[in-house]
């Protein structure tokens, strides 16, 4: 199959609501008091408040409500997964409950958040602004993934001098490396990057942070605070050595060649093979739906649970049988085969059952004795979970971190142990959601603000 | 540089209005505790719920409104039951004492009704005397019980001239006259109050209407332990009653007064539009009761928006904006004429413009059912617009003028062989027995 026919595959996300479905949808909306939907928003992007306003025909409102409380608010109605959100608790679906008047879907917020953010976009309305506080301080930011681009947009929008200090060529942290673009493209990403631009942010790609106490140092080079975000780029694998082996990688390393000058090389190394992505995440979804759409022989998901115990949401599971991937369920792999090159030609695994609960409530896979068999495979993605890089915790090292190397915080503040260094997102949650970085980046830059102000007084 | 945001103030009898948007004079303005919240979510002033004398005691019937629906869609309209406050003049004279004292920046209008000569007068020295900015006549209740009342007030030059000025003559703050819209021309009755000594005018009140009858008793609703009664309608349905009635006080240079418009507002769209045909300040009574205060947030800032995006500084721009283009249909250029055009890239293939075209229009779509797509014969199509009523994609369907002289085809007789049994003889025109033209 032509190269370019597999690139297009990737190049765009599917298209949004148009204005007539977004209108009929609020519509629907029952208005509630109190509104549940926007209380379970964890960024409080307040969807309550922007489809009364879209109801009312208040359309640039309704963007101004978005985009200033979620600097990411379209990226966010994309990716979020509402039904555990704010769709989970939207009054509209609860109404079915024993309620033959109710009406049983509930709205789609995440699309109309989407719909709005794009609306804006498209008439060029620009609903953020610099206040004119007359504020002064100069803050660091590490990571311009949503955190970083969070806690940035918040503290410039109060008239501060924020600057972001990337590691990559391009910024955007999981969004732009991570996430596949067929479900969020990088245009829409791009433009949502404009707008923390927009607000006199300066982002530094292609500088990392890193070394001896590189991120205390900051403070010391004129920063009057250092905010954390750099995400958990380190990867959980089977083995150690496994990242040696041909044919093998990580999700991180892999869903990001999709997005870099390596994709070529991927597209034409996974040409007819035959794949297994080992995971049953929201990531491992990424990474076989993303497998499927590379002309490949066949791709296999592995899980070594059953299929209502994948973490991953109702929908990208269905989403990843249509589009013909096989779930091996009750399976654990234990090695990988290789030939005497190093070369991956197959994976060890391992029948399971499911017995009594473990700590996190779920049944536990207990292997099945005599039941281990060969599955010849050509490349393995293991997607089993996403840790800090190793030396992070070096370029910190008077930073408290846990045995995870997560950074520990005050929740209130998203203050770290040393004074002057906050920090949010996944390098503090573990694995999290964006919607969650976003919601870390704005309560840090608000106690920035504060400790710069108390700083100030002090002086 | 920064734009400057547009202002939403507007000047009113003397009085500024931080914004044009007021409570009417209704249950939603019913007390001072309500009045306040109200004021808090961002209502520029009030119109509070009109006061009486206690001398005749008021009741509310009960139940006091019933909605009109349409389909799923709920309180297209409604028809209320209710009169006059049922609260004593002491209270809500305390009432009004609270707000002026609390909100001293937002507009306190008193609503006033009387049954007599000097009732009136007395309604409104108390309402001066107690802080009142301005006053309303209510000369437009469609509900009173007590004949010769609110509406059939409102409906007699010699009522409406000679109760405002009575009134004008007690006091010294501005009067505004209620108009009821159960009229054919309120030039005239709003002249009536003029005449009186009227310094602005405001409607529309409710359009008398009945909303729904049982189906087993054949009792009208709201249905008032066994009897109906056509009574106060309002709400989103009646909004074009209430912009017709201000844009034809707005064009007529002999009565020249304020306006305060209302009759179905809920979106700032529609605010701008009632500002538009010369209303300058706007009141709001079913949005309210419906959605609640928080409404005018969206009001507030929806036209604030537009504003900005039309470059348009104060208010007092917009009002009128309408009139220089809005005639009678004698103005109209009938040779030029249109078609609609389709995009059909974006048709989902339900057929409803066929359909409707066909029964209503001018048969100028057919089906191709093999497609599900309509085509067009461009010179059979009337412009009645049916099409793009119906269709579920907004600007699939729109107006393509045609060229001057462009005539479409007439519509074909069924039978042109009945041409022989025909007795017709055209018709000729002689004498002038009242002849238009
Ligand atoms: C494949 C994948 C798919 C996901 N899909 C979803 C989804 O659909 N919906 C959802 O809500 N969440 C999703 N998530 C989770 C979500 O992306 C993360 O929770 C979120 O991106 C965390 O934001 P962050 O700012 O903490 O870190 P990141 O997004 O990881 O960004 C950190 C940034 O910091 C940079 N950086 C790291 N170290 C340094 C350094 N020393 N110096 C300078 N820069 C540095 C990195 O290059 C990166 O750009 C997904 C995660 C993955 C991995
Ligand atoms: C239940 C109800 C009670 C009303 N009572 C009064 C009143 O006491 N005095 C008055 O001047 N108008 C009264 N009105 C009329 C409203 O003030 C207003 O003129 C009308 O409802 C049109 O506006 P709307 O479509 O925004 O409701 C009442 C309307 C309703 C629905
Ligand atoms: S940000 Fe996410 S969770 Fe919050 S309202 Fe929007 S779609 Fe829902």
């Amino acid at each position: 199959m032509n190269i370019n026919i597999v690139k297009e595959r990737f190049k765009q996300m599917s298209p949004g609501m148009t204005m007539d479905q977004a209108i009929v949808e609020a519509e629907r909306c029952l208005l509630c008091l109190d509104a549940p939907c926007s209380t379970a928003c964890p960024a409080d992007t307040e969807p309550g408040e922007f489809i009364r306003k879209l109801r009312f025909r208040n359309l640039t409102g309704a963007v101004r409500t978005i985009k200033s409380n979620n600097i990411l608010g379209g990226a966010c109605g994309v990716l979020c997964p509402t039904a555990e959100l704010c769709e989970k608790e939207c009054s509209a679906r609860m109404a079915t409950d024993g309620n033959p008047d109710g009406n049983d879907k509930p709205i789609r917020i995440g699309d109309i958040q989407r719909f709005l953010v794009e609306y804006g976009r498209e008439i060029g309305f620009q609903p953020l602004s610099v206040e004119e506080t007359g504020v002064s301080g100069k803050i660091a930011v590490v990571g311009s993934g949503p955190s970083g681009l969070s806690c940035a947009a918040e503290l410039a929008k109060k008239g501060y001098e924020v600057t972001i200090f990337e590691a990559l060529t391009e910024p955007g942290g999981v969004l732009r490396y991570g996430v596949v673009p067929f479900r969020c493209d990088v245009d829409f990403i791009e433009q949502e990057i404009v707008d923390v631009k927009a607000l006199g942010v300066e982002i530094k790609c292609n500088s990392p942070v890193v070394g001896k106490a590189a991120a205390e140092e900051l403070l010391k080079q004129g920063y009057d605070a250092v905010f954390m975000g750099p995400g958990l780029w380190g990867a959980y694998g089977l083995k150690e050595h496994s990242a040696d082996i041909e044919g093998c990688y990580s999700s991180v390393d892999f869903l990001a060649k999709l997005r870099d000058e390596e994709f070529d090389g991927i597209i034409s190394q996974f040409k007819g093979k035959t794949v297994a992505v080992i995971g049953g995440g929201s990531v491992a979804m990424d990474c076989v739906e993303a497998s499927a759409r590379l002309d490949t022989n066949d791709v296999y998901l592995i899980y070594r649970r059953s299929y209502t115990q994948m973490p991953a949401e109702k929908e990208e599971r269905i989403d990843a049988l249509q589009a013909g991937v096989n779930f091996l369920i009750l399976h654990q792999p234990v090695d990988f085969i290789t030939d005497d090159k190093n070369r991956l030609t197959g994976l060890r695994l391992v029948r399971t059952r499911l017995g009594e609960p473990d700590e996190s409530g779920r049944r536990r896979p207990v292997l099945i004795d005599g039941t281990d068999w060969d599955m010849p495979v050509d490349i393995v993605i293991e997607a089993i979970g996403n840790k800090a890089v190793d030396e992070s915790s070096d370029w910190y090292p008077n930073v408290k971190v846990d045995g995870s190397s997560l950074i520990v915080i005050d929740s209130e503040t998203g203050a770290t142990s040393i004074s002057g260094i906050f920090a949010g997102g996944d390098i503090v949650r573990g694995p999290a959601l964006v919607v969650e970085a976003v919601q870390d980046g704005k309560i840090a830059a608000r106690a920035i603000q504060d400790y710069i102000e108390k700083k100030g007084n002090k002086e | 540089m920064a734009q400057k945001k547009p202002d939403l103030s507007i000047e009113f009898c003397g009085k500024t209005y931080k914004n044009p948007f007021l409570l009417s004079s209704s249950p939603v303005s019913n007390s001072a505790e309500m009045v306040e919240r109200a004021f808090d979510a961002g209502w520029g002033g009030v119109v509070f719920k009109t006061l009486g004398s206690d001398r005749l005691r008021i009741d509310h019937p009960s139940p006091r409104m019933n909605s009109s629906n349409y389909g799923s869609r709920r309180l297209v309209s409604v028809q209320n039951v209710e009169q006059t406050t049922d609260r004593p003049l002491k209270d809500n004279l305390m009432e009004l004492l609270y707000l002026n004292k609390h909100y001293p920046d937002s507009q306190t209008v008193h609503s006033i009704m009387g049954f007599a000569d000097k009732e009136w007068e007395y309604l409104a020295r108390m309402s001066e005397d107690h802080g009142a900015d301005m006053l309303e006549l209510n000369f437009s209740c469609p509900n009173m019980t007590i004949e010769g009342s609110g509406h059939d007030a409102g409906k007699s030059f010699y009522d409406l001239e000679h109760y405002t000025s009575i009134v004008k003559r007690a006091v010294s703050i501005p009067v505004m006259a209620k108009m009821t819209p159960n009229i054919t021309d309120m030039t005239e009755t709003a002249m009536a109050a003029k005449n009186g000594g009227a310094d602005a005018i405001s409607a529309i009140n409710t359009v008398s209407g009945i909303s729904g009858i049982d189906l087993d008793s054949f009792i009208p609703l709201p249905n008032v332990f066994g009897h109906g009664a056509s009574s106060g309608t309002s709400g989103p349905g009646m909004k074009p009653i209430g912009l017709r009635f201000i844009s034809d006080m707005a064009k007529d240079p002999d009565l020249n007064l304020p306006l305060s418009g209302m009759g179905g507002i809920e979106t700032w769209i529609d605010a701008l539009e009632y500002l538009l045909v010369g209303a300058s300040t706007l009141q709001v009574t079913t949005g309210i009761m419906h959605y609640g205060y928080v409404i005018v947030q969206d009001m507030i800032e929806g036209l604030t928006d537009y504003m900005a995006s039309k470059g348009i500084g104060k208010l007092s721009d917009l009002v009128g904006g309408t009139l220089p283009k809005l005639g009678k249909t004698d103005l109209f250029d009938l040779d030029r004429q249109g078609v609609v055009e389709y995009d059909l890239d974006r048709c989902i293939g339900c057929g409803q413009c066929v359909n409707v075209c066909t029964d209503a229009g001018g048969q100028a779509l057919e089906w191709k059912s093999e497609t599900r797509r309509p085509e067009l014969t461009e010179d059979k199509c009337l412009s009645c617009m049916l099409c793009s009523f119906v269709c579920p994609i907004s600007g699939l369907i729109k107006y393509k003028a045609m060229p001057e002289g462009w005539k479409r085809r007439e519509t074909a007789v069924r039978d042109p062989s009945l041409e022989k049994e025909l007795k017709y003889e055209p018709y000729v025109h002689d004498g002038s027995d009242g002849c238009l033209v």
